[in-house]
């Protein structure tokens, strides 16, 4: 958890409003500062600029306003706040455009609380960072931004210390498509080894240690 | 007859009859003499010649018989009958076949005959003599004259033509419906000898001994013709074509004193012989003419015409014919018709299968379709509730594993979540409720023919389908009672995953197999392909709810298709596939039908 103030907020949309209270109590839990919202439109109203680091937690599918055109709005009003997605089954190509339009990590529901909770706390880390003008952090962050969510999930596993075969075995792909994930994230990163990848992403994410 | 009025003006002495002519003509008027006995006699050539070359006779009966005065009146043949009819006459001298005529209709009654010097008998003294020039080599017999011109005197002449026709009738050449053509020249008869010798005609039907009495007056010469078909009769001294008929009679009309009938008899019989040697017989035995009559269906036998099959068929064989051909194009009409309408009727019924079949089709992609958009939104619908029970779960573990739940907060969690089960409850309900709106509809069909139909309906929805060989084991057209839409289904859903399994193949790999045996007295289809390698535990899994291998799959087709499956008393398995690679999914159904 970061220390020094101002604290990080966790912002989560979202219209289903049981989801909302259900990820809102799970990220108390987690001890986050939460601010739910009922809509996009209701975010926006309450958005103050020079607001607290954090992030941005919403459903891609919402009736008024969707997480796509949300998203549109946050870029044009250069509200530099990192953006999770949360994404049904068959959603993936909205999630692509998604990513294209700079979004930084996307969660399928339903998800475990520790994926939720790892994506949240590298948003926030990287959101603190930019905040901060810390330039090391910053960079790994930007770094880290590169990957593909696939990538990403394969990088959280490797840092974990479990072998291919495992990885393989958790996200339900092969082992050899696990060795080709691997081999592009750590172009991306710029890093050689298991090892350096596990200690970047101790940097990016120090929560997960707590 | 006319030949004979012919031989007596020729021979008799006319001034006593030309006199008494004279007398009789106004003798049509009665005298008014009860004794007065009227004659009437078949004149062809007017009264005035008829009655004279009967002149002598009236005279010589008045005077044979006292107290009676016989008159002597000359009519046509139709003023002849009308006289009969209204009984002006007391005697009817006639040639025989209106005598069998008059006879039939009227009771005349036969009292003598006229016996000529060259008659065999009475009854074989008159025949027909047909005439061509000599110098027709191709005439020689009656068919000859087929289609021929013939010279006749009159229709109704006795030696002149009827016996003649009957002759030309018995070897069929039937002169009244035109199969020669008829020249009716009128009398004398000798006109008709002139038509041929003119060459107006081919050929002439005369009574027999004209020729020779006119070669003999020399008014022809006999070398000039020949007679066809002349057939030999002993001791008749004239040529002939036919067999000889009985010679005119003397008849008494109905109702004729029986006295004066007996005693006009006797005293013709006992007459001499006139000077052209005509003399008087016993009444000839006129049943030949009759039966002349009966086969021409002429005189009392004109009924036949009507009555009888031939007589009808000869009568009307135009519109026999007309009414044949008429029916005839009815016929082929009809049948082309029937033709026409039998074609179009498996025109529509192809149209119609062919309809039926799309519906089907249709129906069909849009029960796939809507599982696909289902598939969508059922994911969405789950994914909700699950994703907040899950969340909570985890929250409260979290809180718990760091002390800091209270019951309150439990309890309240435990609601949010128990609230969450409910709404995934609901939607699954809602599912089961479209799923279940169509009602089961069994039915007993040839179970290769759902195989047969699933792999065709595949092959359209799935362009990219490998080759399905389909392994029919059973005995032809074995039935199955079940909703074969529902094994369709099954099978659809068998044999895409089948070909989705095998995406990554070479496709000369890819080939679905669909076997169709009999195990253990229980039906079974196996579906296999030649897949990627599964491990056993991924085997066990398969038919699981919502499990899937698929990267857009719902992981419900298996578990539906089991659930069918087992709706049907079935089951359905999977083993992996021997040898390897790849997988069979097979299925059995009781079938208590063909085990009985």
């Amino acid at each position: 958890m970061p220390s020094n103030a101002p604290t990080p907020l966790v912002h989560v949309i979202d219209d289903d409003t049981a989801l909302l209270r259900a990820v809102t109590f799970l990220l108390e839990s987690a001890s986050w500062n939460v601010a739910p919202y009922a809509s996009a439109e209701a975010f926006l109203a309450g958005w103050k600029d020079q607001a607290a680091p954090g992030c941005l937690l919403l459903d891609i599918r919402m009736p008024m306003m969707s997480g796509l055109e949300l998203q549109r709005v946050l870029t044009e009003r250069e509200i530099a706040l990192p953006v999770i997605f949360m994404t049904g089954h068959g959603d993936v190509s909205m999630a692509v455009e998604a990513m294209k339009l700079g979004a930084r990590d996307f969660i399928e529901k339903p998800f475990k609380d520790q994926t939720l909770l790892d994506a949240v706390a590298m948003a926030v880390r990287c959101s603190v960072a930019r905040h901060e003008e810390d330039s090391v952090q910053r960079a790994l962050c930007e770094r880290l931004e590169k990957l593909s969510p696939r990538e990403r999930q394969v990088a959280r596993l490797l840092a974990e210390g479990l072998p291919n075969k495992t990885i393989g075995q958790r996200l339900e792909i092969s082992e050899r498509t696990v060795q080709v994930h691997r081999l592009h994230l750590m172009d991306k990163l710029e890093i050689h080894s298991a090892a350096e990848l596990s200690q970047m992403m101790l940097r990016a994410n120090p929560s997960n240690n707590s | 007859m006319r030949f004979r009025l012919l031989f007596f003006t020729a021979l008799s002495l006319l001034a006593t009859l030309a006199s008494w002519v004279a007398s009789a003509a106004p003798a049509a008027t009665p005298t008014a003499a009860p004794a007065t006995v009227r004659i009437g006699v078949l004149a062809y050539r007017g009264p005035d010649e008829a009655v004279a070359s009967w002149g002598e006779l009236p005279d010589r009966l008045s005077a044979a018989i006292p107290g009676r005065r016989f008159v002597m009146q000359a009519y046509g043949g139709q003023e002849l009958r009308e006289a009969v009819r209204k009984g002006e006459l007391d005697f009817v001298l006639a040639n025989s076949s209106l005598y069998v005529d008059l006879a039939a209709q009227f009771g005349i009654q036969r009292i003598a005959t006229v016996m000529l010097p060259e008659a065999l008998s009475s009854e074989r003294a008159i025949g027909s003599a047909i005439l061509t020039l000599a110098s027709r080599d191709d005439l020689t017999r009656l068919t000859d004259l087929r289609g021929m011109r013939i010279a006749v005197g009159a229709p109704d002449a006795f030696g002149g033509y009827l016996v003649a026709a009957r002759e030309f009738q018995r070897v069929g050449v039937d002169l009244e419906v035109g199969d020669a053509r008829l020249l009716f020249t009128g009398f004398p008869m000798r006109l008709a000898v002139e038509a041929v010798r003119t060459g107006q005609a081919d050929a002439a039907i005369v009574r027999t001994c004209l020729l020779e009495q006119l070669s003999a007056t020399g008014l022809l010469k006999s070398e000039e013709f020949k007679v066809v078909a002349q057939r030999p009769i002993a001791g008749f001294p004239c040529a002939a074509s036919t067999p000889l008929y009985p010679d005119w009679p003397f008849a008494a009309a109905r109702g004729v004193d029986r006295h004066l009938a007996k005693s006009v008899a006797m005293a013709l019989l006992s007459l001499p012989p006139s000077a052209s040697g005509l003399a008087w017989d016993v009444p000839a035995d006129y049943q030949s003419v009759n039966e002349l009559y009966r086969e021409l269906m002429l005189g009392p036998y004109i009924d036949l015409r009507t009555s009888t099959f031939r007589g009808v068929l000869r009568n009307y064989r135009l519109f026999i014919l007309a009414a044949l051909l008429l029916f005839i194009g009815i016929v082929v009409h009809a049948i082309r018709v029937e033709y026409l309408v039998k074609r179009r009727t498996i025109e529509l019924r192809a149209a119609q299968a062919q309809a039926r079949d799309l519906q089907w089709k249709t129906e069909h992609m849009a029960r796939l379709s809507v599982l696909g958009e289902m598939s969508g939104t059922l994911a969405h619908e789950l994914n909700q509730p699950l994703t907040t029970i899950a969340a909570y779960a985890q929250g409260m573990e979290r809180r718990c594993a760091a002390g800091k739940a209270d019951s309150t907060l439990i309890t309240e969690t435990l609601r949010e979540i128990f609230a969450q089960t409910e709404r995934a409850a609901g939607v699954i309900r809602r599912v089961r409720n479209f799923a279940g709106k169509r009602a089961a509809a069994r039915e007993v069909r040839p179970i290769a023919d759902t195989v047969r139909e699933a792999i065709g309906l595949l092959s359209t929805l799935m362009p990219d389908l490998p080759p399905v060989v389909m392994d029919d084991r059973l005995p032809p057209r074995t039935l199955v009672e079940a909703d074969h839409l529902q094994l369709q289904q099954v099978l659809l859903n068998l044999m895409k995953n089948a070909a989705e399994a095998m995406r990554e193949l070479p496709r000369f790999r890819r080939t679905i197999n669909v076997a169709l045996y009999r195990v253990d007295g229980s039906l079974t289809i196996a579906v296999s392909d030649h897949g990627p390698q599964v491990t056993a535990k991924t085997l066990t899994r398969f038919f699981e709810p919502f499990f899937t291998t698929k990267f857009d799959g719902l992981g419900l087709g298996l578990a539906i298709c089991k659930s069918i499956i087992e709706a049907h008393g079935g089951r359905l398995q999977v083993e992996l596939r021997d040898p390897p690679p790849g997988l069979v999914f097979h299925f059995n159904l009781p079938d208590k039908r063909n085990a009985k």
